[in-house]
């Protein structure tokens, strides 16, 4: 205000009492602006928008096989100091539903069921789960798929992440590039 | 001359008090009126849409346990996954059943809670859920941590508590305002300057609760976002390998039901009430109970093992620190969600009256105060320093 009354004829006074009411214009714009993505993102919360990007069809896992999508086609995001992740959903084949215990995923081959990666929560139609990406994996890695039986069972199979995840490559290369 | 200076401060705040909300005064209307509606959006739903009600079919039918509810649902779609179940508070709503389909999609299904039949599921625009976003982050999605449309909602908190401050300092003896008429026939700069004040001094208490629960999201937000905790509770481990057991034939291990998870929890929980139900998201998950505990502004929660039939871990009103009861107050002080539909009536009202005053706010600046200051920018010119003088024009009438 005392810039107001000091600088009564400057431009970025006339400017202010000019535009400071077109400033509601431009705060209803943002809720306008961003309805479109609102609603697309209640389609996919609500899984109507399938299960995500770069879909991998019938990846054979043992005797059973399963569906893998990134939930969105972009890289890695931050979540503090606990690193950076990307949310992975699958969906298992229908006849194994009954007989798989856990399904996980990792970045590079898990040496026992112990350090199988993070497990996949949720129906097993549309499970989901965060998988950490350190930033020096290599761009040729592999996501291994881990499923365990509720015999004890233990089957695997990988998937190049340069397939499952072309962003997060991408990202890894600029990383690469940065160190 | 010794009270000059003291009337040129309230002149000052009159001012400070006229532009709070000003340059935004729309954005801050549309804030008021969608937390208003957000207040009583479930019970519009339930006035819309018949499949949300929970209808008696007969006089003498009692309400179904959660087990009844989810064997009910596994009878009508054997195919389905149950994620969950919650009874909302008030018993003439319909259960809400979190599933999954086998084509992947999650809906949220209603079912009656004496017959299990399902009514229907929530319709693509949840009004629900629509009216809380737009209220709550203005529709700005959450990407890394929390919505920048998060900070500029709760920011709002700030210019409100100074608005009531500024208001109560300008309004001479605020207290004496409680029964005066507002006057009609004056012109309608009166009527709505009368009308502006009578909804200010009844709003008191609301304004304060409401802007400062708002500056406590605000608060919030920074602490998230800085990775700062307040809360004591502890995450609840996943259950150990070897508590699940392996089976012969590959079938699923066996499991308790829900309603023996509901005693067991009650019985190591004396006085637990629970109205939400989460099933085992995984192998390892427990199935999680939640429910109000005597303290109405928080809920209890506790974790049960499906396999050992432990409850692993809890998180009850009495394992607060003190520090908590304020934090986590705030959330239900501010939606008015904590004491059924008369408190929410309450909330909404004065929700109404609240939006009123932004709009009577700006129709009394339109009138008075753009002149006002128009006119004591042109005097500026001459004098610089001297305060505006006609600002204060009626600000005791």
């Amino acid at each position: 205000m005392s810039r107001a009354q000091t600088l009564t004829a400057s431009p970025l006074k006339q400017a202010w009492l000019k535009w400071r009411f077109h400033l509601n214009i431009l705060l209803i714009l943002i809720p306008l602006g961003f309805m479109p993505k609102y609603f697309a993102d209640a389609k996919l919360f609500r899984g109507e928008a399938g299960l995500g990007a770069n879909i991998v069809r019938d990846i054979q896992v043992g005797p059973y096989s399963l569906d893998l999508a990134e939930m969105r086609d972009q890289e890695p995001q931050a979540d503090g100091p606990a690193g950076f992740f990307k949310v992975f959903n699958a969906a298992l084949c229908k006849a194994c539903i009954q007989d798989v215990k856990a399904t996980y995923l990792r970045i590079g081959k898990p040496r026992s069921l112990r350090a199988a990666g993070t497990i996949f929560f949720g129906a097993p139609y549309n499970m989901s789960t965060s998988l950490p990406i350190p930033p020096r994996t290599s761009p040729d890695a592999q996501i291994w798929i881990t499923v365990e039986g509720w015999d004890g069972s233990m089957h695997q199979a990988s998937v190049p992440l340069a397939q499952a995840s072309p962003a997060t490559v991408a990202w890894l290369k600029k990383q690469g590039g940065k160190k | 001359m010794a009270k000059t200076p003291k009337k040129s401060k309230s002149r000052l705040w009159f001012l400070v008090h006229s532009w709070l909300a000003l340059p935004i005064w729309f954005f801050v209307l549309i804030v008021c009126f969608t937390g208003m509606l957000a207040v009583v959006s479930q019970e519009i739903v339930w006035l819309a849409d018949p499949a949300v009600r929970a209808n008696k079919p007969d006089g003498d039918a009692q309400r179904m346990t959660f087990q009844q509810v989810l064997d009910a649902l596994h009878e009508a779609k054997p195919d389905m996954i149950v994620g969950g179940l919650s009874q909302p508070d008030g018993s003439h709503f319909a259960v809400k059943a979190n599933v999954t389909l086998p084509d992947g999609t999650s809906p949220t299904l209603y079912v009656n809670p004496y017959t299990g039949a399902i009514q229907g599921k929530t319709p693509d625009f949840n009004f629900e859920a629509f009216t809380r976003a737009l209220h709550g982050w203005w529709l700005v999605p959450f990407t890394n941590g929390y919505s920048w449309g998060w900070y500029l909602v709760s920011i709002l908190g700030l210019p409100m508590l100074a608005s009531l401050v500024t208001g109560l300092v300008v309004y001479k003896k605020f207290w004496k305002g409680f029964f005066k008429p507002v006057r009609t026939g004056h012109g309608s700069r009166i009527f709505w300057g009368d009308l502006h004040r009578l909804a200010g001094v009844w709003s008191i208490w609301f304004i304060a609760v409401i802007s400062i629960t708002g500056t406590w999201f605000l608060i919030q937000a920074i602490l998230f976002d800085n990775h700062i905790t307040l809360s004591s509770e502890k995450v609840v481990p996943v259950i150990a390998r070897e508590q699940v057991p392996q089976t012969q034939d590959g079938s699923p291990a066996p499991r308790i039901d829900l309603d023996e998870a509901v005693r067991l929890a009650g019985l190591a929980i004396p006085g637990l009430e629970v109205s939400f139900v989460s099933l085992p998201s995984t192998a390892y998950s427990h199935i999680n109970l939640s429910g109000p505990g005597w303290y109405p502004l928080m809920h209890q929660s506790a974790a049960v093992n499906p396999y050992t039939r432990t409850i692993d871990s809890q998180f009850l009103i009495s394992d607060r620190s003190a520090l908590e009861f304020v934090t986590e107050s705030m959330r239900p002080l501010h939606t008015g969600d904590f004491g059924g539909l008369p408190i929410k009536l309450v909330w909404f009202f004065f929700g109404l009256v609240l939006t009123l005053m932004v709009f009577s706010g700006l129709l009394i600046w339109t009138k008075r105060t753009a002149q006002a200051t128009a006119a004591a920018l042109k005097r500026g010119e001459r004098a610089p320093r001297n305060l505006p003088r006609e600002t204060t024009v009626e600000v005791h009438s």
